[in-house]
């Protein structure tokens, strides 16, 4: 989601040699690719698959697997890649925070836990904690308006925070 | 086939032909960026809405066909205007102010429609412009330079490298208005065609390095004319200023080259500027730098030898169809069976068509055109391999080159050499190469740009271009110093002769030529027909 | 007021029924079983006769879109059923996914047996990691249990179903963006026409139909169109709706009740406003609603009725503000919702709403003047219509809204310099909820 471009125009080196994408992945995107008629449709999938793989985001190495895989132009891929929200082209923590500020969300208090946790975790938003532990940013409507103020953490909801709760789950993480 | 009223005018058209093309038919243009007709419709610039009877909203005239009667278009109502004025003042809220500095200035989409259907002044006083920090001045490849402040994200150059030149190196990034494009780092937009992404973009984003910065577009002259890089013969504006070129475009041509050129034709007229030109006939017997002198001295060598001394004419591929009936007729005239045609096989330049590409492998326009009119080698004659290679230069008395910068050969030593050992050696062209050095006799000669006449292509394709301005110097169309030349064996031939006249006198002797004549040739050229023995 | 027979979330707190044999034990899959002894075209009159209307916010009928698939086609025919929900305000397709799976399994499956279409895709926004895992395991028992695969329910007509996880952005809920996000590209919505029911997902007639849509198919079926009628407003505002309502009220959370009911009442059903606060305003359909004032506190919430009133109903997602509310920041929040999901294809949602978003900023912090307030307006004018989609509109709607009917709000600002709100508290020092504020 970061704003910085994650592309250089111009350099005339050749293409990097691409790199394998895992065989276990492999396999269950070689799967995924059976429900379409298309093989094209299986790339968001793919990439979901290789952020997994590669860590929590998509370094160009993973970028060039997947349109390896695929049969894809790499800046094709990456197009794709920079237009998803939940696709990272930039470095994030171990654990990923997501906190909904839109309406209902800033209506129950979604800014003060955005400070919160620029305050807990020490480093502003979209940077990556000096241990790598976690990164935050705030995000768009997250259909849980009824729980506000509320975050996403790695792949599931904490709901109902209050600044206790969100120092709570900070100090969980591992 | 269905009609459509557009302001007014009623026009048939085809079924499925779009609202922007129907309008054209009837002299109404309506403004577009993102729609060209080559390219997939994405209806995004929303430049081309127009009011369509029946609908409450008003439509993009890219997308909408006509598909049956009765459908009522108006361009020229309040709604339109104001929708043109607006898509406007969003195009520039953030687009810089570069035009003082930037090189589409005088051609540009934005310039043009907003003096047409912009407003003269701007709302967005206090804010900062969108820019990508970093990417004003980003080379994609060799050709091509971009400045993504620039950018209108019309998207015609990403569906370009997509759908024409299918190299996909160009995407798109992010979203919104933060949307750019660009290439995957580490890689480059070097294909071939890369160069038509600069003409298909409407404003200065996408620019060519080779013209950056070298003139003003309003200073050019423009002139239609064709490609001499290979036999493909692309159609091309070309565009000179005081006797320079300064630069190539293509011009459509469904028929051969469809929107495109390769980035090698392109670069072609850059040579006429940096070889040195032969500025006037020089050579043996020519005290005085005249053309009599000149032609003269010629037309004593061609008459003096022996009657056993083999004179040997050899042509080029960059020869006009003209030229070349002439030196056709100058070999008759001498009785020699010598004559052949050097053209050097070049790389493959393929350009894509919508039925199918057209690949040329030759280095130049008019190998075919130049055999039609006279020059293919025949039986018993020296062929040019033999000329080049062999040593039949050796064995003639006269050779008569008629290109000093016939291919890689005029350069080498080894060639030159071989040439140099026939007995009286003629040079005829525009540039003083190795080759003209070591002639006799050599003759200045105009470019293709200095002079009129057609070439044939490797689709058996006649094709006319004018002049686009005079040769310098003491330098002359090829046709009028052949024609002098003619002029001293038989009376019937002046120095004043003109490319129709020698047209006319080719569609008179030789078949495929038959019932053509210069002045109305249609503007995409007319396919020869050749028999088979003529086409290869 | 009375309470409604709930048919949509009567599952919700059946934990039993994720998977099939609970979903029967309590009356699921009759709906399926009867529309297969159906012909149809039967099937597409009954669900036309209801009057059903998209429940993702445009409010299409439902039976007039699966009657434009075509009855011959050389293509195969896809139902994609639109979990994106991204609406801001917007919650009840989460719950019908992670509650009750089945029945909106159920509804696709009568879908494809209607239009012809033998595989459904559900594409499910990316964040809703446990609704895609829930409707992964549902699917799993659904085929293990002869309701999808080669012979659905034995009937001999096959169906397949796959998850399809988007990945982060809210132009994917478009039916256009959604296909070609579907298609592995970057949503950006295509050109209509040709529309989906011609040219859908790969090329082929497509039905999309929103999650609480699909839900509402087998109880039309099962029950019969003039039941699901005979709820709601008139012919054509019926059945049962879920109203996701969030913000300053005593228990958000997602309601079901007859479509067009009134604020008040769905108000009053949700605890009414927090802390007894007074009501400022409140947007009936999500962040692409325009606001809407105390005066419309009775507004009957259906498809007409709030347009009548100059706002839409759109996803039904019910977002209520109380005076401490300063709505200028409000909507700014909105712009830069609208300005960070545009897709930026077209130029006038493309550049407008980040100059909307700007001209929002400058305002909110008193930095801006009178003649902002009206180019603000004429922004709206400029987009709306002009796009290539509907975000475009979207984007206005609110802006729209706060100028027309609330720009004393935003003289307020201009006047003052600054935004003359406190900055609200919703926590103490010690992280206990605080008392609302109440303004000037």
């Amino acid at each position: 989601m970061s704003d910085s471009p994650n592309v250089r125009g111009g350099d005339t080196g050749a293409t990097a040699e691409a790199p394998a994408f895992p065989a276990e992945a492999r396999a269950r995107l070689d799967e995924i690719k059976t429900h379409y008629p298309q093989p094209k449709a299986a790339l968001i999938p793919a990439l979901h698959l290789a952020q997994e793989v590669w860590g929590g985001w998509l370094p160009e190495e993973a970028i060039l697997a997947v349109a390896n895989e695929m049969g894809l132009p790499a800046a094709e891929v990456s197009g794709v890649v920079s237009f998803y929200d939940l696709f990272h082209a930039e470095p994030v923590g171990r654990h990923r925070i997501r906190v909904c500020t839109n309406l209902s969300c800033q209506l129950r208090g979604a800014d003060e836990i955005m400070e919160i946790l620029r305050d807990e975790l020490a480093v502003g938003e979209d940077e990556v904690t000096p241990d790598g532990r976690c990164s935050y940013t705030h995000f768009e409507c997250l259909g849980s308006c009824d729980t506000a103020p509320m975050m996403m953490l790695d792949d599931r909801y904490e709901e109902n925070l209050t600044p206790e709760r969100v120092r709570q789950i900070l100090e969980e993480l591992d | 086939m269905p009609t459509v009223t557009i302001n007014g005018r009623t026009v048939e058209v085809e079924a499925g032909t779009n609202v922007i093309e129907a309008a054209k038919k009837v002299g109404v243009q309506i403004p577009h960026y993102c729609y060209h007709p080559r390219l997939s419709v994405v209806g995004q610039c929303r430049m081309c809405l127009v009011q369509v009877d029946g609908h409450p909203k008003l439509q993009a005239g890219c997308s909408m066909t006509v598909q049956k009667d009765g459908m009522d278009i108006r361009t020229d109502v309040p709604e339109v205007r104001e929708a043109q004025r607006a898509m406007m003042e969003f195009l520039l809220i953030n687009h810089p102010l570069d035009c003082s500095i930037c090189d589409q200035a005088g051609e540009c989409g934005l310039q043009d429609y907003a003096f047409k259907h912009g407003q003269a002044f701007s709302r967005f006083r206090y804010e900062e412009k969108r820019t990508y920090p970093g990417r004003e001045r980003i080379p994609l490849g060799p050709s091509v330079l971009l400045n993504m402040n620039r950018c209108i994200q019309c998207t015609r150059c990403v569906r370009f490298t997509r759908e024409i030149s299918e190299t996909g190196a160009l995407g798109f990034f992010n979203r919104g208005s933060r949307t750019e494009i660009g290439t995957f780092p580490g890689q480059s937009l070097d294909d071939d065609l890369a160069g038509n992404v600069v003409d298909v973009c409407p404003v200065g984003a996408l620019t060519s390095t080779r013209f950056r910065f070298a003139e003003r577009v309003w200073y050019l002259d423009k002139e239609p004319s064709i490609c001499t890089g290979c036999e493909v013969g692309c159609n091309i504006t070309l565009e000179h200023r005081k006797g320079k070129i300064r630069r190539y475009k293509p011009r459509a041509n469904p028929s051969v080259n469809d929107y495109w050129m390769c980035d090698y034709g392109r670069s072609t007229h850059e040579r006429y500027g940096t070889l040195p030109r032969l500025g006037s006939p020089r050579g043996a017997g020519v005290t005085d730098g005249s053309w009599k002198q000149a032609l003269d001295a010629v037309h004593r060598a061609l008459t003096s030898r022996s009657t056993d001394g083999a004179v040997a004419f050899l042509g080029s591929a960059h020869l006009t169809t003209e030229e070349a009936f002439l030196l056709a007729k100058l070999a008759d005239h001498v009785g020699s069976p010598h004559r052949a045609v050097v053209v050097d096989q070049g790389p493959e330049r393929s350009i894509p068509r919508p039925d199918g590409p057209i690949t040329g492998t030759e280095a130049g326009p008019n190998r075919r055109g130049a055999e039609l009119a006279g020059l293919a080698s025949r039986e018993g004659g020296f062929s040019a391999q033999d000329l080049l290679e062999g040593a039949a230069a050796a064995n003639c008395a006269v050779l008569v080159v008629a290109d000093s910068d016939f291919g890689a050969g005029a350069h080498d030593p080894a060639t030159v050499e071989r040439l140099r050992k026939a007995g009286t050696l003629i040079v005829l062209g525009w540039a003083d190469t190795p080759l003209a050095e070591a002639a006799d006799i050599a003759l200045p000669v105009a470019t293709h740009a200095e002079q009129e006449g057609t070439f044939v292509n490797l689709e058996h394709r006649l094709q006319h271009f004018e002049r686009a301005f005079p040769a310098p110097g003491q330098a002359r169309p090829g046709i009028e110093v052949l024609a002098d030349l003619l002029s001293r064996f038989d009376r019937d031939w002046t120095d004043e002769v003109t490319a129709a006249q020698v047209f006319d006198r080719i569609a008179g002797e030789l078949a495929p030529f038959e019932g053509l004549k210069l002045a109305h040739l249609p503007p995409e050229g007319v396919r020869l027909e050749v028999t088979t023995s003529e086409a290869h | 007021m009375a309470t409604f027979e709930p048919v949509l979330s009567r599952n919700v707190g059946h934990p039993e029924v994720l998977e099939v044999a609970g979903y029967k034990k309590r009356g699921g899959y009759a709906g399926l079983a009867k529309a297969l002894g159906m012909e149809p075209d039967a099937v597409i009159e009954e669900v036309k006769k209801s009057g059903l209307r998209g429940r993702g916010g445009a409010g299409f009928p439902c039976g007039m879109k699966w009657g434009f698939i075509p009855k011959q086609s050389d293509m195969p025919k896809y139902i994609v059923c639109n979990a994106d929900e991204s609406e801001p305000g917007t919650f009840k397709d989460r719950v019908l996914i992670e509650h009750d799976p089945q029945q909106l399994i159920e509804g696709c499956i009568i879908a494809g047996w209607a239009v012809g279409a033998e595989t459904t895709y559900i594409y499910i926004r990316g964040e809703y990691t446990h609704g895609a895992r829930v409707l992964e395991a549902a699917i799993r028992d659904a085929y293990d249990n002869g309701i999808l695969g080669s012979s659905v329910m034995g009937k001999g007509f096959r169906h397949d179903m796959y998850v399809h996880r988007g990945a982060g952005a809210y132009i994917c809920g478009e039916e256009t963006g959604l296909l070609e996000s579907l298609e592995g590209k970057r949503g950006q919505p295509r050109v209509k026409p040709p529309f989906p029911a011609i040219v859908g997902a790969f090329g082929a007639p497509t039905v999309i139909n929103n999650v609480e849509t699909l839900c509402c198919v087998p109880h039309i079926l099962e029950r019969g169109a003039d039941w699901f009628k005979g709820i709601g407003t008139d012919e054509r505002n019926t059945g049962p709706k879920l109203y996701a309502i969030s913000g300053h009220v005593e228990r958000p959370g997602t309601y079901e009740l007859p479509i067009g009911v009134p604020f008040s009442e769905l108000l009053a059903t949700a605890g009414g406003m927090l802390g007894g606060a007074e009501l400022k305003a409140y947007i009936p359909g999500g962040a692409s609603a325009g606001l809407l004032g105390p005066a419309h506190i009775d507004l009957p919430l259906d498809f007409d009725q709030v347009a009548k009133a100059g706002s839409m109903l759109g996803s039904a997602a019910v977002m209520v503000m109380d005076q401490s509310v300063c709505l200028v920041r409000a909507v700014m929040r909105l712009s830069k919702f609208f300005a960070h999901e545009s897709c930026g294809q077209c130029t006038p949602c493309r550049e407008g709403t980040n100059w909307m978003k700007i001209l929002l900023t400058r305002l909110e912090r008193g930095e801006g003047s009178s003649a902002d307030i009206r180019v603000l307006g004429e922004i709206c004018e400029m987009i709306a219509g002009n796009s290539l989609c509907a975000l475009g509109d979207a984007a206005a709607g609110p802006v729209r809204s706060l100028v027309a009917n609330f720009s004393d709000e935003i003289e307020q600002h201009v006047e003052a310099g600054c935004c003359p709100y406190e900055h609200r508290r919703y926590f103490t020092a010690s992280g206990a909820s605080a008392q609302p504020t109440h303004s000037n």
